[in-house]
C-alpha cells in the first residue's frame, strides 16, 4: 500500500514539474520574441499544455475525488477559452496597429499561389531536364525571399524617414 | 496528503512549497513583462499568463491545505480571467475605433 502511494506521488510530481518546465519555456518565449503576435504562441502554450500537465499531476495526487473532477473541469474550460482569448487579442493587435509595415507583411494566399506557378513555369522554360529544373527552382527560391526581406526593411526605413 | 506513511507527508509538503515559490517568481516575471510590454496587447497577454499561473497556485493550495472548495475558486478564477480578457479587448478596440472615426470626421470637415 505504501509503495503504491509512493508511486502515485512520484508520477504526480513528474507531471507537475513537467507543467512547470512548460511555464519556463513560455516565459523564455515571451521575453525573447520581438512582437506580440509571436509572443502569443508562447503564451497560448502555457495556457493549454502548461496548466494541463500541472493539473493532471495534481489530479493524480488527489485521487478519485470531487476535487479532481473540478480540476478536470478547469482544464476543459481552458481548452475552450484559450483559443477564443488568443483570437480576440490578435484581432485587437491587428486592428489597433498604426504601423503594420514595420511588424508584419500582409500576403494573400492567391498571390502566393500565382507566384509559385510563375516560378514553376519559368523553371520549365529555363531547364530542359527535370533535375535541372528542380535545382533552378531551389536556387530561385532563395533569392526572392531575400529580396522580400530587403523590401520590407526598406519600407520600414522609408516609413521611419517619413516620420522624421 | 500521504497521511500515515512515514516521510511521504513531508515529501508532499516540500514539493508543494517548492512549486509555490517557483510559481510566485514566475508571476513576478509576468508582471515585469506587463510593465515593459510596449503595446496594449502585450499587457493583456501577460495578464492572461498571470491568471493561468495563479490558477495553478490555487489548485496546489487546494491540495496542500486539503480544502476542496479552493478548486471551485480555481474554476471561477478561470472564468473571471477569460471575461477580463474579453472585456479589455472589446473596450479598447471600441474606444480606438471611435477615436479614429472622430478624427476622420474632423479631417473630412476641414
Amino acid at each position: 500500500m505504501a509503495a503504491i502511494e509512493w508511486i502515485r506521488f512520484l508520477v504526480g510530481a513528474f507531471f507537475l514539474l513537467c507543467g512547470l518546465a512548460i511555464f519556463v519555456v513560455e516565459m523564455i518565449g515571451v521575453f525573447r520574441f520581438r512582437y506580440v503576435l509571436n509572443r502569443m504562441h508562447a503564451a497560448a502554450m502555457g495556457d493549454t499544455l502548461g496548466i494541463g500537465l500541472s493539473l493532471v499531476g495534481l489530479i493524480i495526487m488527489s485521487g478519485f475525488t470531487f476535487t479532481s473532477l473540478k480540476l478536470f473541469l478547469v482544464i476543459v474550460f481552458l481548452w475552450f477559452s484559450s483559443p477564443a482569448s488568443s483570437h480576440l487579442i490578435a484581432r485587437l493587435e491587428v486592428t489597433t496597429d498604426e504601423e503594420p509595415e514595420k511588424h508584419y507583411r500582409r500576403v494573400a494566399l492567391r498571390d502566393l499561389e500565382r507566384e509559385l506557378q510563375e516560378r514553376a513555369a519559368a523553371g520549365d522554360e529555363l531547364g530542359g531536364d527535370a533535375p535541372d529544373a528542380r535545382t533552378e527552382n531551389e536556387s530561385d527560391a532563395d533569392k526572392p525571399d531575400a529580396q522580400t526581406v530587403e523590401g520590407v526593411r526598406s519600407v520600414g526605413a522609408a516609413v521611419g524617414k517619413g516620420e522624421a | 496528503m500521504g497521511k500515515g506513511i512515514s516521510g511521504l507527508e513531508q515529501m508532499y509538503h516540500g514539493l508543494f512549497t517548492v512549486v509555490l515559490i517557483f510559481l510566485a517568481v514566475m508571476v513576478v516575471l509576468c508582471l515585469i513583462r506587463a510593465i515593459i510590454g510596449p503595446r496594449v496587447a502585450d499587457r493583456i497577454v501577460s495578464v492572461n499568463m498571470m491568471g493561468t499561473m495563479v490558477m495553478v497556485i490555487i489548485a496546489v493550495l487546494a491540495l496542500m491545505l486539503e480544502e476542496g472548495y479552493l478548486a471551485d475558486i480555481c474554476l471561477i478564477y478561470a472564468m473571471l480571467s477569460f471575461l477580463a480578457v474579453i472585456v479589455l479587448t472589446k473596450v479598447y478596440m471600441g474606444v480606438y475605433l471611435e477615436k479614429k472615426e472622430e478624427e476622420e470626421k474632423e479631417n473630412g470637415g476641414d
